[in-house]
């Protein structure tokens, strides 16, 4: 019981994810985020959806995803952009949060990308409040300005569980 | 944490479980000395094992409870002081114990006060033995002896212990009492205990260790330091040592498994259930037979690894009723009433995560039966009572489920303070009460913050409960039914599924999206486009009229707030699923019903998880996801919370009230009208395809389970068909014949009243149902053809008096009863009956009805034996529950049956006519008591 090796291993590389490099550099609409290696378990096409009547609007659905069900979450509904279709086909990045299994709907998912502490640049004031809170920090890589995703925020659903 | 101290934990949680409920037993049964060794033993264990992990605070307040058990066990008169003072020690350590757990570490602080009481109490039982000093010593071995033999029972395998055990226990007679009072000796025992579990312990980490490849050193060590201290074990008490034999012996057929693996597990299988079906889904169409026979043993075995799984998570109900008695105990000290507890089937097995579940609303309906039930020992005296109380809780396996019942013989529920309540409480008027019958205004009690308790005590009465433990219940799928005698006590039925994990279900379609709908709460399915039943408006909200039932009802479509699909081109087929949630009946339109499937439900993730509609989600074997419905949360949204409780009985009401409706299958037979056959008499319903029909000797037959079944037309018009036939299977006594009809049009739950006499044969004669006549079949008329006269047993020609007043039954167990030799008289009032028996009719026995519409079955049987009948009685009811067995018993009786347990009812009869004249024997037979 004591005896968890997996456990250690995991935080292990947690920490020295977290403290370097390897990010996932995702698209969606005009927008460019990383995306920490670490956080992703898979990256897939969906099949069908099953819409969630009541659910939060961010999220489209449940989707099956080898046997185990995930809870499909639009990334351009969450930032607020124009709603891609979200039908079977769609790129999914498959992200376990909280012990509940999610599938984020991107656009696109690009090459990973090496950050170190020295990209670290201080946010930009004038983002907006809607938008700012799924960034968890920002660098500049290779001239240009690299959110990362929040993750807590993006799969955080309090707000609109009303 | 540390292993050993996980373990520990664990061992000394159940321990101390089991040691509060035998202290408990013990001071009921203080002369039962086994038990007491038994109790000594746990706690002394535990205290060992503190000793060896350094757990010095458990160690010291276990070393007192220790002491003062020790002096019950020496004979000591366990007082109610003593006792609570043990259970104080008992429920500290369990504290303790949490705490550590928790922590890791023994909390801070001590125990003082605690210990002085242990001590007082110490200080009490050696003085009051010290004046029969003698009387004490006498009675020592007797004491050691009675502990003895259960020991040396449990080791007949294992002689050497056995005699170890029993030498000791020859020459410790004397001194074990000052032995154990030394504190010297003490402390040596503890060491030894200590060294003994460290051996074992040792041994057990060598053992892992030396599959490295290291030698066992230490664990051959162990072995002699473990031995010697053994050698002086003429004090030890000997039952120590069986104690740690029978440790061993467990050992080797169980072991602990981590709940998480367990989990692990489970939810592995329920995947690979998934994946199954998906396979099956894929190969169904195709014909490819290399891949069919693999598949089909694949699929045999991940059924048969489900239900070993499933086998693996189920725990008996013991774990609940373990904390009873010590709660009943309490409470009965606390109320000032006497009370005993019976508890009956402790070893029923319940999935584990439903043992849990459970624990809450059993509890307090056990602790409402001791508290409200239960009158003060004066009042029950006054009335005839036993001044003891007798709350009994009974646990049986039933059809897939689990019924838990708590009864108790106290005054029963008080029909008018629960009218007054309702009324007071706005929910009933008092000319809705008039119309309720009894159950119905019983039921307003599981209303929320109803209580009729005139003061709060802190036992029960706060006003919560009976909704909550209704609730909880429903929420598990299950559902909790209640009767009450005024006088004679109230009974509570829970009827529990044996696991969630999987549930049959419905497939439902609304707006071109799927959904489960849990089959438990699925009255039935009505089609909406026949006319028959049109959902109407009245103030705005939808109704379906059914039957006599007026019930809300809502589209699923509208209450999910699904839009509808694109492609829709014109007002679909509606069905209405008719549900219940308790005391609500409602309705629901769908679709369509797609399929009807066993789904593993899975809880909804976190971020769905608020959404009321739903109770989880599956994957159904196409692989699409579907949700779950909740159907509580559907009824909600349909704004039914405060309804009023009466919408349901119309629904529910037949079999609550049992017998009035009976379930009836409706089928097509010959030309006439369509015919009906009591669901209960029919075994099976068999698809056969002509060719498995053959002719013989101008009977036709088929193979059924490996033998050949007589088959006979339902009408004569009825001939076997090219192709599938539709055959009911009835077995009237285990012998099955097959009765060949057209088709089946439906199966209803009807009231079913014979108006008019069949002259056909076959026909038991026409009803109404739904405003068509229908002919009820006399399946007497069939065994006959099947079974010829000459071939029943002719031994027995016995004439029975059968007396019951609903013709269905009269006709059916008639034909069943001829059909086995007996000459059955029939009488259809008790008037009738006393009649006949006034012209000299001689019989062997009577069947009577415990409710005829003149005269109570009871008061029937004392009429007749006062008219002179000698013959054995016998009570039939459409269930022979506890009561009616009593009523029987009170009023003479031979016994009391079910009338559709055929098997049961042959054999009491057989057993009475058999033994004639002796209608009063003690031993009355009791058949079908479960039901």
């Amino acid at each position: 019981m004591s005896y968890e090796p997996s456990k250690v291993i995991r935080e292990t590389i947690q920490t020295a994810g977290n403290a370097l490099d390897g990010y996932f550099s995702i698209k969606v609409a005009g927008d460019t985020f990383g995306l920490p290696v670490t956080q992703v378990q898979t990256i897939f096409r969906i099949g069908s959806v099953t819409p969630a009547p009541g659910g939060p609007s961010d999220i489209v659905g449940l989707v099956n995803l080898r046997g185990k069900i995930v809870t499909a979450v639009s990334l351009r509904r969450r930032l607020g952009l124009e709603p891609e279709a979200g039908g079977p086909g769609s790129l999914a990045i498959g992200i376990e949060h909280h012990k509940e299994a999610f599938a984020l709907l991107v656009d696109e998912v690009g090459d990973v990308l090496t950050l170190t502490a020295d990209n670290a640049i201080a946010p930009p004031p004038h983002i907006g409040r809607r938008r700012a809170k799924f960034a968890s920090g920002y660098n500049r890589v290779g001239g240009q300005i690299l959110p990362l995703l929040n993750v807590d925020a993006v799969f955080d659903f309090s707000e609109e569980k009303s | 944490m540390d292993e050993m101290l996980m373990e520990f934990l664990a061992e000394s949680a159940e321990q101390i479980e089991a040691a509060s409920a035998q202290i408990v037993e013990f001071e009921r049964n203080p002369e039962d000395a086994a038990l007491i060794s038994s109790i000594f033993r746990l706690v002394h264990t535990i205290k060992g094992t503190c000793g060896f992990l350094g757990l010095e605070r458990l160690q010291r307040l276990t070393h007192h409870a220790e002491s003062l058990i020790g002096c019950l066990r020496e004979g000591a008169t366990a007082t109610p002081d003593v006792v609570s003072a043990i259970l104080t020690a008992v429920d500290q350590v369990k504290v303790l114990l949490g705490d550590l757990e928790e922590a890791g570490h023994e909390p801070e602080g001590d125990d003082i006060e605690l210990i002085a009481l242990l001590e007082r109490q110490v200080a009490v039982c050696q003085g009051a033995e010290s004046a029969p000093a003698e009387a004490a010593v006498e009675s020592a071995p007797e004491v050691v002896a009675a502990a003895e033999e259960p020991a040396v029972e449990a080791h007949e395998p294992e002689p050497v212990v056995a005699e170890a055990a029993d030498e000791p226990a020859a020459s410790a007679e004397t001194t074990l009492e000052e032995k154990l009072s030394n504190p010297q000796t003490q402390e040596s025992l503890d060491a030894l205990v200590a060294s003994l579990r460290a051996a074992k312990l040792d041994v057990r980490r060598e053992a892992a260790k030396s599959t490295q490849g290291k030698p066992s050193e230490p664990a051959a060590s162990a072995a002699p330091a473990a031995a010697k201290p053994a050698a002086p074990a003429d004090a030890h008490p000997p039952a120590h040592k069986a104690e740690s034999g029978e440790g061993r012996a467990k050992g080797a057929d169980t072991i602990r498994i981590n709940l998480n693996t367990l989990e692990r597990i489970m939810n592995l299988v329920s995947e690979l259930v998934l994946t199954r079906n998906q396979l099956i889904e894929l190969t169904r169409h195709k014909e490819d037979e290399t891949l069919k026979s693999p598949l089909q043993r694949l699929s045999t075995m991940t059924t048969d690894l489900q239900d070993a799984v499933m086998r693996a998570r189920m725990q008996p109900v013991e774990r609940v009723f373990s904390n009873l008695p010590r709660m009943i105990r309490d409470l009965a000290h606390d109320l000032g009433k006497k009370i005993n507890l019976v508890t009956e089937g402790a070893d029923t097995e319940l999935d584990r995560q439903l043992i849990d579940l459970i624990r809450d609303p059993l509890t307090h309906l056990v602790r409402n039966c001791a508290d409200h039930g239960i009158e003060m020992p004066e009042d029950r005296v006054r009335v005839g009572k036993p001044a003891a109380g007798t709350v009994r809780v009974s646990a049986a396996h039933e059809a897939g489920q689990i019924t838990i019942e708590i009864a108790d013989d106290g005054r029963g529920l008080d029909i008018t303070k629960i009218k007054g309540k309702a009324i007071q409480s706005g929910l009933a008027t008092p000319q809705q009460l008039e119309r309720m019958n009894d159950e119905e205004i019983y039921r307003f009690i599981f209303a929320a913050g109803f209580s009729t308790a005139e003061k709060v005590t802190n036992v029960s009465g706060r006003g919560v409960g009976m909704d909550v433990v209704r609730e909880n219940i429903q929420t598990i799928g299950g559902s909790v039914a209640l009767s009450s005698t005024p006088g004679k006590g109230a009974k509570f039925s829970l009827k529990i599924p044996l696991t969630l994990a999987i549930a049959p279900a419905l497939i439902v379609e609304a707006s071109g999206q799927r959904f489960a709908l849990p089959q438990h709460s699925v009255v039935e399915a009505v089609g909406l486009n026949g006319g028959e039943h049109k959902i109407e408006l009245v103030q705005g909200s939808k109704i379906l009229q059914l039957r006599e039932a007026v019930l809300p009802i809502g589209s699923l479509a509208e209450l999910l707030h699904l839009a509808p699909p694109a492609n829709r081109v014109e007002e679909a087929e509606q069905l209405a699923v008719i549900m219940r949630v308790g005391a609500h009946a409602f309705g629901i339109t769908v679709d369509a019903v797609v399929d009807v499937q066993e789904i593993v439900v899975k809880p909804m993730g976190g971020s769905l998880s608020h959404l009321s509609s739903f109770s989880g989600h599956t994957i159904l074997g196409d692989g699409s996801v579907v949700l779950i419905l909740d159907p509580n949360g559907v009824c909600q949204s349909l704004g039914l919370e405060q309804s009023r409780e009466g919408a349901a009985s119309n629904v529910e009401g037949g079999a609550l009230r049992g017998g009035d409706r009976t379930r009836l299958v409706y089928f097509r037979a010959g030309s006439g009208v369509d015919k009906v056959l009591p669901l209960s008499n029919i075994a099976r319903i068999e698809t056969v395809h002509s060719d498995k029909i053959e002719m013989s000797n101008g009977m036709m037959l088929m193979q059924h389970q490996g033998r050949l079944m007589p088959i006979v037309a339902a009408a004569p018009e009825v001939m076997v068909k090219e192709g599938d036939n539709t055959v009911f299977v009835i077995s009237p006594d285990g012998e099955s014949f097959g009765l060949l009809i057209d088709a089946i049009v439906d199966i209803i739950e009807e009231k079913l009243d014979v108006e008019i006499a069949g002259d056909q044969p076959g026909i038991v004669g026409a009803a109404e149902i739904n405003g068509k006549v229908v002919e009820l079949l006399d399946i007497g008329h069939f065994v006959d053809i099947v079974r010829p006269q000459e071939e029943r047993p002719k031994d027995r020609k016995s004439r029975l008096l059968l007396v019951d007043d609903a013709a269905f039954f009269r006709d059916m167990l008639a034909a069943t009863l001829q059909a086995h030799g007996f000459e059955v008289v029939k009488c259809g009032s008790g008037g009738q009956a006393l009649s006949t028996i006034a012209q000299g009719g001689a019989f062997d026995a009577a069947l009577i009805d415990v409710e005829l519409p003149d005269l109570v079955g009871f008061e029937l049987a004392e009429k007749l034996r006062e008219g002179g009948a000698q013959f054995p009685m016998i009570a039939i009811a459409p269930y022979a529950t506890r009561e009616i067995l009593r009523g029987a018993t009170a009023a003479g009786m031979a016994g009391a049956v079910g009338k559709f347990q055929r098997t049961q009812m042959l054999d009491l009869i057989r057993a009475c006519v058999e033994q004639p004249g002796d209608g009063n024997q003690d031993d009355a037979f009791f058949a079908g008591a479960a039901a």
